[in-house]
């Protein structure tokens, strides 16, 4: 996408510059109109159309894989999360784990994140794992990640939320299957 | 009714359905999914995505026809009205219908492929 | 015999000069002429322009190192919010407007918008409303909640100061102005070209300012109705955005940004308009594809409403409805693409001279197109939900903003210069600016695409190290600062070249438009005699048009009766119609915009009272400018050498008034619609909407008066359709009834709105009825209010059957209060019940 990008504009203002240096030969009328409807044609209309319809092709249906449609095989793994001014509060509905500003998750498994803000708006985003989502006060938006890798991945606040929105931050942790058993585990024994 | 091909509110005529139609599938689509939504995974060949669809055929149909009846006024075979300022306005307005006909129809397209609801 | 005609010619242009020049010394405080109330509107940006610059470094600063604490979180939080407040609000629109007001009179050969003691008004609301704003910053209370002030986070709970009364405030004060300037430009394109200037032979700048003030006319009413709704929740607990009580925060993103994206357009087209204007005079060659690029503009004068919710694709909406809006953000390409490349074309086959204007027009394409390209990038739905809100975004918006409007608008600046001052820019120094601006931009934002990318989300006062964001973060600082000199080179050399530039000729640039053939520097009064126009490019095909124009030798060359005139004609042949008179040098405006600036800080410092007294005065003030028209003494007292031939437009039954009153309706129809659709919006996507459980209003009572409304508007419909035939028999009495009956269904209205069960502070459902019961209070209350002052006027002898315009004027007021009233009843009550609700 960016390569094809940089190339129009680099052609573009390549024959502006051509365009502006050329000093043409006077021509007839008809052919005047002619030359002129073939650019507008041509760059005005087709080559937007085209790009669009490129774009477009590619762009729906990755959009169709982050719905939170039931995947294909499992079930996913469901998390809440609320935010508040200025941190994050973390559930596993199924375990009844309490968290704040961490999420431990396996990797590999698909992940549905209930968001919701118990003040103003807020966004979860993990840049390392996909697009971000608002949390909005009243309403519960469900987000789809997945984790392909253990590790350790940075999160943070994407809507402006207040003061102190540039240290609203968390950590995804993800782990193997067996490593996520075995932090469950001790979770709850914690408990 | 239908105004004069000379008239110049068809300069606008195309692009005001095509913004009604945009409302109408945006606010239609809210509120079919509000009170009758389909089964998210029923995928995109619900009623909702194929309502949308016949509709905007119809509205594409009637906005190529209005071009077609502009442009063919600015034809210079009808030459008894062909001043320059006519032709303008209906060469114009028959360019307008055509745009608002194309985005008409693209308008829907996305429900080819996605399920309203989600 | 030639020095005689010379010297009574000489003596015709200083009765022009006399009738239309400023009054002396402060007496230019109660200018309405348009070259110098577009000259003030320009100068005043300008220094918004600079405050929002040093924002801008301040910004810039805090940035450039990782963990810094040149600024904290609160100032910081402050700054980026003003930032874009200035320059969006204070800088961007009222320049173009100024631009706009400057150049259109001149450009479609006539003498003075159509409005003008509006356009001194728009003035002084936007002077004084940026004043308020910026008394904020000072004050340290501004705004804080960035410039779309989102709520909650704007909402009293979470900004308890007065920083986002400030801006709504202030705001809706400085739109004021917009939206004056909208109605004016488009009711003077449309109505008072020069003869024989038809729609087709329009310069096809005044086409993009036509579609620029349609857009302000459409555009602009939601972010006032949201901020009027966000300012009564603030104050008085109103529930609209806070999902406790039935509301929801989305809805005043939804308003925010129907006004918002077709905004980014309302800049860019006027912009495109110095483009379209520059490039063939450069070219030395007609635009290519006149009708195509008029084409190109309608279409993004409306596409460009249809994709406000792609500032919105992260709030959880149904992935098919994020589709529409994705598709139409993407069409916005087509018709940018046909400008594009039609300027190509016209490029391609003319011999181009390159001077300083043509340096920024080139730096425009370079820099917009880019910013165009990351668009539709941004328009892709999954793309977008991993670079929204982060700095890919600011760097898009940057490339788009500066890139569409601030390199043409330069680009403008030199190009007019001469005009204005009647000496030409220095090219050496003026490279100077442009390289140092072109090369600080870029250093500035491109890198910041990246910065986006690697995951920087914007508005945050401070980052940490190591996250590989340094770098770039340094790098776009010192780009800034590079910038700003660039601006200082280019402030110096203009303020230089008024001392120091070389005296231009007469059409200097070899242009076609019409407002080089005025003698340069410009006078007050344009064109000594006004020509006929039946091309498009006058100064090509007529060259002579400087001589003849100066010599008298066109139409309305002698001042009469110590008139303004100006003809109106055809709004699609440009064929003359009427003469219309002008009202000359008046201080109202002035005096209306320093109550309307007393009920803005009253409201700030919650002194209701003093804000409703203040309302009141600002009433009466525009009442008594409103009375000053017509046959009235100091406008066009009935005389005995009134023209005939073409008539004064006040003897007629259709004059630019008339055409004010629609478009200010439509601007008012659109506010109106908002609320309708708040109110759907609400009722069913609102989490927590509710009802109350019995009809909180008495609906016999409310129909009756409804009842008592269309009687009124029928006895004065009557009264005008007579009046249309000459007739004014017992037109005052019919007027007083009118009135009278107008007035008992107020009383009606109030009552039922007095004995209301209405919980506008418990219930988002009551809180907009309440609104819409308020709104409908205030429009037949005005209604009636005008017809009892034309019943005065019918008295005094100012309206009657030679004089029938005023009547007919507002009865597209009464129609519309009427058509408010009833549909308000379907909608707000009916359709309710029939649903089911109670």
């Amino acid at each position: 996408m960016f390569g094809w990008f940089t190339f129009v504009l680099v052609v573009v203002v390549g024959l502006w510059l051509y365009a502006i240096r050329r000093a043409p030969e006077p021509v007839s009328k008809a052919r005047a109109r002619q030359v002129q409807n073939r650019w507008i044609l041509w760059g005005g209309l087709v080559l937007p159309i085209t790009s669009m319809a490129v774009i477009l092709a590619f762009g729906v249906p990755a959009g169709h894989q982050m719905l939170p449609l039931p995947p294909a095989e499992g079930k996913a793994l469901r998390i809440n999360v609320t935010a508040h001014q200025w941190w994050w509060e973390v559930q596993y509905p199924d375990s009844g784990i309490q968290l704040k500003d961490e999420l431990h998750v396996p990797a590999g498994v698909p992940l549905d994140l209930h968001l919701t803000s118990a003040d103003v708006i807020h966004s979860f985003w993990v840049p390392r794992l996909g697009g971000k989502l608002d949390m909005l006060p009243g309403r519960t938006n469900v987000l789809r990640l997945q984790a392909d890798e253990p590790g350790t991945y940075r999160g943070q606040c994407a809507e402006f939320c207040g003061t102190h929105h540039a240290h609203m931050k968390f950590t995804v942790t993800a782990y193997s299957p067996e490593d996520y058993q075995a932090w469950l585990r001790e979770e709850t024994v914690n408990d | 009714m239908t105004p004069s091909p000379f008239h110049p509110i068809n300069l606008v005529l195309g692009l005001i359905i095509w913004a009604l139609w945009f409302v109408l599938l945006y606010g239609g689509l809210s509120i079919g999914c509000a009170f009758a939504p389909p089964d998210a995974g029923d995928g995109a060949w619900t009623w909702i995505n194929a309502a949308s669809l016949v509709v905007a055929l119809m509205v594409t149909g009637y906005l190529l026809t209005c071009a077609y009846a502009c442009w063919k006024a600015s034809s210079p075979s009808s030459a008894a009205k062909a001043q320059p300022l006519n032709t303008f306005i209906s060469k114009t307005s028959a360019a307008v219908y055509l745009v608002s006909a194309v985005a008409s129809l693209m308008l829907v397209l996305p429900g080819v492929r996605l399920p309203p609801c989600v | 015999m030639t020095n005689l005609s010379e010297e009574a010619n000489c003596k015709r242009e200083a009765q022009l000069e006399h009738v239309w020049g400023n009054l002396p010394g402060w007496g230019a405080l109660a200018a309405v002429n348009h070259t110098s109330i577009g000259f003030r509107f320009m100068a005043t940006g300008m220094i918004f322009f600079l405050i929002g610059g040093v924002l801008a470094m301040l910004i810039r600063t805090q940035l450039a190192m990782p963990e810094q604490e040149i600024i904290e979180a609160s100032l910081y939080n402050q700054i980026f919010t003003m930032h874009g407040t200035v320059m969006m609000f204070l800088f961007a629109i009222p320049v173009l407007e100024g631009v706009a007001m400057y150049l259109v009179p001149k450009m479609i050969g006539t003498r003075d918008l159509v409005f003008p003691r509006l356009s001194a008004l728009g003035y002084y609301c936007y002077l004084f409303g940026g004043v308020i704003i910026l008394s904020s910053l000072v004050l340290e209370v501004a705004p804080d909640a960035g410039w779309f002030m989102y709520t909650p986070l704007s909402s009293n709970t979470y900004s308890p100061g007065p920083g986002s009364d400030f801006w709504l405030l202030g705001i809706t004060f400085v739109e004021i102005s917009a939206i004056s300037a909208g109605v004016e430009l488009v009711v003077s394109i449309l109505r008072t070209r020069a003869n024989g200037m038809a729609l087709n032979k329009m310069p096809i700048f005044c086409w993009y300012i036509l579609a620029m003030a349609l857009m302000i006319v459409f555009g602009f009413p939601p972010l006032i109705l949201g901020s009027v709704l966000l300012e009564l929740e603030r104050a008085v607990g109103f529930v609209f955005f806070e999902t406790s009580g039935g509301g929801d925060p989305l809805l005043w993103q939804h308003l925010f940004w129907m006004f918002g994206h077709p905004e980014v357009y309302i800049i860019f087209l006027p912009a495109a308009g110095i483009v379209s204007t520059l490039i063939p005079v450069f070219a030395r060659q007609p635009l290519v594809g006149y009708r195509w690029v008029v084409l190109g503009i309608i279409t993004m004068g409306f596409v460009s409403f249809g994709l406000w919710v792609h500032h919105m694709f992260t709030v959880g909406i149904p992935q098919l409805a994020q589709a529409f809006f994705s598709i139409a953000s993407m069409l916005v390409a087509v018709p940018t693409g046909i400008q594009i490349f039609a300027w190509l074309a016209t490029l391609w086959q003319g011999k181009v001279v390159f001077h300083l204007p043509m340096l920024w027009i080139v730096g425009f394409l370079v820099v917009f197109v880019c910013g165009g390209l990351t668009g539709v990038m941004l328009a892709l739905v999954p793309f977008n939900w991993q670079v929204h809100d982060t700095h890919f975004v600011v760097a898009h918006l940057h490339y788009v903003l500066v890139g569409g409007m601030l390199f043409p608008l330069i680009a403008g600046f030199y190009y007019w210069l001469p005009h204005v001052s009647g000496r030409m820019p220095s090219d050496k120094m003026g490279r100077w600016g442009f390289w140092l601006f072109f090369g600080g931009f870029n250093t500035t934002f491109l890198l910041m695409h990246l910065t986006g990318l690697l995951g920087m989300p914007r508005r945050v006062y401070t980052y940490e190290a190591g996250l590989g964001w340094d770098w770039l973060n340094l790098i776009s600082s010192i780009g800034g600062f590079i910038m700003a000199i660039g601006v200082a080179v280019i402030i110096v050399d203009i303020v230089l070249h008024f001392r120091f530039g070389r005296r231009a000729e007469q059409n200097p640039w070899g242009a076609d438009t019409l407002e080089w053939a005025i003698p340069m520097p410009v006078n007050a009064y344009n064109f000594s005699s006004m020509p006929d126009i039946t091309t498009r490019h006058p100064m090509w095909e007529n060259p002579e048009l400087v001589e003849s124009i100066a010599a008298g030798e066109h139409g309305l060359a002698e001042v009469q009766s110590l008139r303004r005139d100006i003809y109106g004609s055809d709004a699609v042949t440009g064929k003359v119609r009427e003469v219309v008179h002008l009202p000359t040098n008046s201080w109202l405006p002035l005096m209306t915009a320093t109550v309307l600036a007393v009920v803005c800080v009253s409201l700030l410092i919650k002194a209701y009272l003093i804000a409703l007294a203040a309302a009141a005065v600002a009433l009466v003030l525009v009442l008594r400018w409103s009375w000053e028209n017509g046959a009235h003494p100091r406008a066009a007292p009935v005389g005995t050498n009134d023209p005939v031939d073409p008539p004064l437009h006040s003897r007629t039954c259709d004059g630019p008034g008339l055409w004010g009153m629609v478009v200010s309706l439509m601007a008012n129809g659109t506010l109106y619609v908002s609320l309708l659709f708040g109110w759907f919006y609400l009722w069913t996507a609102a989490p927590q909407w509710s009802t109350p459980e019995t009809s909180p209003l008495a609906l016999i009572p409310l129909a009756a008066s409804g009842i008592l409304l269309t009687l009124a508007v029928m006895i004065y419909h009557g009264a005008v359709s007579r009046l249309r035939k000459r007739n004014a028999g017992s037109l005052g009495l019919r007027l007083w009834l009118a009135s009278a009956i107008g007035f008992t269904h107020w009383c009606l209205l109030a009552w039922v709105l007095q004995t209301s069960s209405l919980q506008p502070t418990e219930l988002a459902h009551d809180a907009v009825l309440t609104v819409a019961l308020y709104y409908l209070l205030l429009h037949s209350g005005l209604a009636m209010i005008f017809t009892v002052l034309q019943a005065l006027r019918v008295q005094r002898g100012y309206v009657g059957s030679s004089l029938p315009y005023e009547p007919i004027v507002i009865q597209p007021f009464w129609v519309y209060t009427l058509g408010v009233f009833w549909l308000s009843f379907a909608m707000f009550l009916l359709l309710p019940m029939a649903w089911g609700a109670p």
